[in-house]
C-alpha cells in the first residue's frame, strides 16, 4: 500500500481517513453486488423453509381459520400408516435405484472412455434421453409397458408368445416399471460424473502397469477402482437425494398405485397439500423431508471436502 | 492362438457397447417413427410399424392452433421460463460470487454458509409454503409464479466463486491501479474470463428447468399457462389406444432440448461434472 517515508501526525490522520473511506466504499459495493441475489434467495429459500415450519405447527386450509396445535401434526405422522408406507416405498427405491444405476452407470463411462471407435456416438446414445422432459419419459414406457397393447407385449405376441405382465398392477411390478424408466432417463447423468472421475486418473499409472504386465482385470481392481471411490460415494448420494425427491415418474406412469403402493414422500405430499388441502400436515412431512435431505447433503459436503 | 481369444475379446466389447446403446437409443427411435404414422394407426406391432402408409397428419393434429393441444404456447411457455431463469440465475449468482470473491469486506464465510444452506434445500419440501406464497401475492397461472421460485441460485454462485477464486489477482490489481471500479473489473475482466463456466452453468439450469414438472403443475392451472411438461400428460390423457398423435406431441416437446444437447454437447457434459465434483 502507501509507503509513508515522513511520518507527520497530519499525512497518518488522513491516511486512516481514506482507509475507512474505502472500507465504506467497499461495503457499499459488495452489498449492492449481493443484493439481487440475496432478495431471491431469501425471498423464495429461506423465507418458505421458516414459514414452512410454522405452517406445519398449524391445522387449516383456504378459506378455513388457522390454528396453532403444536406439535400435534407431527405426531399424528408417527400413527399415519400411509406416511409410513410412502417412507417405506422411499427407502425401496434407493435400495433398487442405487445400486443399479452405479453399475450401469460405472459400465458406460468405461465404454465411453476406452480406445474403441465411435466413442462419441456411444455417449451421445447414452446421454440422450436424459434430455427429455419426464412427461416423454414417462409416456414413452406407459406405451412400451402397458399390457396387452403395449409395445412389449406386442413384440412377444408377434412371436407366438402371450406375455400376462400388468406393470403398474402391483407394489412390484410398478416399482420395477418405475426403475426402468428412471435407470433409462437419468443413467447418462451419472455416467459423465463416472466419466469425469475417469479422466482424472493419470495415464502413466496404467502405462506403468502395462510393463508389470497387468491383466485388464487387475488395472480395474487395483487402479481403476480405487481412484473412483470418491465419485461412487458421490454418486451414491446425488442417488439417494434424488429418490427422496421421487415424484414425476410415479405421478406420470403408476399414480402412485395400485392404492399408495407406489407412492413415494414427495407425492404423498402432493396429495395431502393439493387434493386434501391439508396444508399443516403436509408441512409438516414437508419439514421431514427437508430434515433427511439436508442430513445427506451434510454428508456429501463431508464426503467433498475430506477429497481435497 | 493369443491373437485370436484378443481379437474376439474386442469384438465381445464392441458387440456389448453398441447391443447397449440400441437399447437406450430404441425407445427414441421407436417415438420417432411412430410419430409419422397416420393417426389412429397401430404403432406397438413392429412389422405394421415399419411399413407403409406414412404420413405428417399426426404433427399436424398436434400442432393445429386451434387444438387440444396448445403445443406452440406450451414450448413457448418452457423456452421462456428456462431461458430467463437461466439467465437471471447466472447473472445475479456472478455479481454475487464476484463480491464474496474480490471485494475485501468482514462477513464473508457467513454468506458462504447461508448459501450453502440452500444447497441442502430441496424445493419439493418447500412446495407448500411457496405455493401458499405464490397463492398470497394473487400469483397463480402468471409467469412471475413460474419463473422466480425454483431457481438454482445457490449452485450457480458456488460454482462461480470457485472459480473466480482462481483467477490471478494481479489482473484486479492492474485493473485498480488504472483506476477501474468494481462494476468495471466484473464486466471488464470476470465476465469473459468465465464465459465458459458460465456456459456449463447456464445449460445445466436451463435443463433442469425445461424438466420441472411438480412446480408448474402446481402454478400453472390454466392450459395457455402450462409447460410442456405439464400440458403434454393432460393433452395425451384423451388418448388411450392411438399412440401417433401422442408421439408426434412426444417427438415436438424434445426437439428443442435435442438441439441443446447437439449444439452445446461439451459445455452439458462440463456442467454435470462442475455441479457434482467442483
Amino acid at each position: 500500500m502507501l509507503q509513508l517515508t515522513d511520518k507527520t501526525n497530519e499525512q497518518i490522520i488522513s491516511v486512516s481517513a481514506y482507509k475507512r473511506k474505502e472500507t465504506i466504499r467497499n461495503y457499499a459495493t459488495a452489498a449492492l453486488f449481493l443484493a439481487p441475489f440475496m432478495v431471491l434467495y431469501i425471498w423464495f429459500w429461506i423465507y418458505p423453509i421458516i414459514q414452512g415450519f410454522i405452517t406445519s405447527l398449524t391445522t387449516g386450509s383456504y378459506g378455513v381459520e388457522q390454528n396453532f396445535v403444536g406439535l400435534s401434526n407431527y405426531a399424528y405422522m408417527l400413527t399415519d400408516n400411509k406416511f409410513w408406507v410412502s417412507f417405506g416405498n422411499t427407502l425401496y427405491f434407493i435400495l433398487i435405484s442405487t445400486p443399479t444405476i452405479v453399475v450401469l452407470g460405472l459400465i458406460m463411462a468405461l465404454i465411453v472412455n476406452s480406445k474403441l471407435k465411435g466413442t462419441t456416438i456411444l455417449r451421445s446414445a447414452f446421454f440422450m434421453p436424459y434430455m427429455l422432459s419426464i412427461s416423454v419419459v414417462g409416456s414413452i414406457w406407459v406405451f412400451i409397458l402397458q399390457s396387452r397393447t403395449g409395445l412389449l407385449a406386442e413384440t412377444f405376441q408377434l412371436f407366438g408368445y402371450t406375455m400376462e405382465i400388468s406393470w403398474f398392477g402391483s407394489w412390484g411390478m410398478g416399482w420395477l416399471s418405475i426403475l426402468i424408466a428412471t435407470l433409462w432417463w437419468t443413467v447418462g447423468f451419472n455416467m459423465i460424473l463416472f466419466l469425469a472421475g475417469l479422466q482424472e486418473i493419470p495415464e502413466e499409472i496404467y502405462e506403468a502397469a502395462d510393463i508389470d504386465g497387468a491383466s485388464s482385470w487387475e488395472k480395474f481392481r487395483y487402479i481403476t477402482f480405487p481412484s473412483l471411490r470418491g465419485v461412487t460415494a458421490l454418486v451414491i448420494l446425488l442417488q439417494t437425494i434424488a429418490s427422496f425427491k421421487l415424484f414425476g415418474q410415479t405421478f406420470l406412469i403408476t399414480n402412485g398405485g395400485p392404492g399408495i403402493s407406489t407412492t413415494p414422500l414427495v407425492h404423498y405430499i402432493y396429495q395431502v397439500a393439493f387434493r386434501q388441502w391439508d396444508m399443516g400436515y403436509a408441512s409438516a412431512i414437508s419439514f421431514v423431508l427437508f430434515l433427511v435431505i439436508s442430513l445427506i447433503a451434510f454428508i456429501q459436503y463431508k464426503v467433498l471436502m475430506k477429497k481435497d | 492362438m493369443l491373437k485370436r481369444t484378443i481379437l474376439s475379446k474386442k469384438f465381445w466389447m464392441y458387440f456389448f457397447a453398441y447391443l447397449l446403446a440400441a437399447i437406450m437409443v430404441f425407445p427414441l427411435l421407436w417415438m420417432l417413427i411412430s410419430s409419422f404414422k397416420p393417426p389412429g394407426s397401430t404403432v406397438t406391432v413392429l412389422n405394421q410399424l415399419l411399413s407403409a402408409p406414412f404420413s405428417l397428419e399426426s404433427y399436424q393434429a398436434v400442432l393445429r392452433p386451434d387444438g387440444t393441444a396448445m403445443m406452440w404456447r406450451w414450448t413457448f411457455n418452457s423456452v421462456l421460463v428456462g431461458v430467463v431463469q437461466t439467465v437471471v440465475t447466472v447473472l445475479f449468482s456472478s455479481w454475487a460470487a464476484f463480491a464474496v470473491s474480490r471485494i475485501p469486506f468482514k462477513g464473508k464465510g457467513f454468506i458462504f454458509v447461508f448459501t450453502f444452506i440452500g444447497l441442502m434445500v430441496p424445493m419439493e419440501s418447500i412446495v407448500v409454503p411457496l405455493f401458499n406464497m405464490i397463492v398470497d401475492l394473487n400469483w397463480v397461472n402468471t409467469y412471475h409464479a413460474l419463473i422466480w421460485p425454483g431457481m438454482m441460485l445457490p449452485l450457480a454462485f458456488l460454482i462461480l466463486k470457485q472459480f473466480i477464486d482462481q483467477l490471478p489477482n494481479e489482473l484486479l490489481e492492474a485493473a485498480k491501479i488504472d483506476g477501474a471500479g468494481f462494476f468495471t473489473m466484473w464486466a471488464k475482466i470476470i465476465l469473459p474470463l468465465s464465459k465458459s463456466s458460465m456456459a456449463a452453468v447456464s445449460i445445466f439450469i436451463f435443463i433442469q428447468s425445461w424438466n420441472n414438472l411438480l412446480w408448474p403443475l402446481l402454478v400453472a392451472q390454466e392450459r395457455s399457462m402450462m409447460t410442456l411438461p405439464v400440458g403434454i400428460p393432460t393433452f395425451q390423457s384423451n388418448f388411450a389406444t392411438d399412440l401417433a398423435i401422442p408421439m408426434a406431441s412426444n417427438v415436438v416437446a424434445s426437439i428443442p432440448a435435442l438441439i441443446v444437447f447437439l449444439l452445446f454437447q461439451k459445455h452439458i457434459i462440463r456442467g454435470i461434472a462442475l455441479s457434482g465434483i467442483k
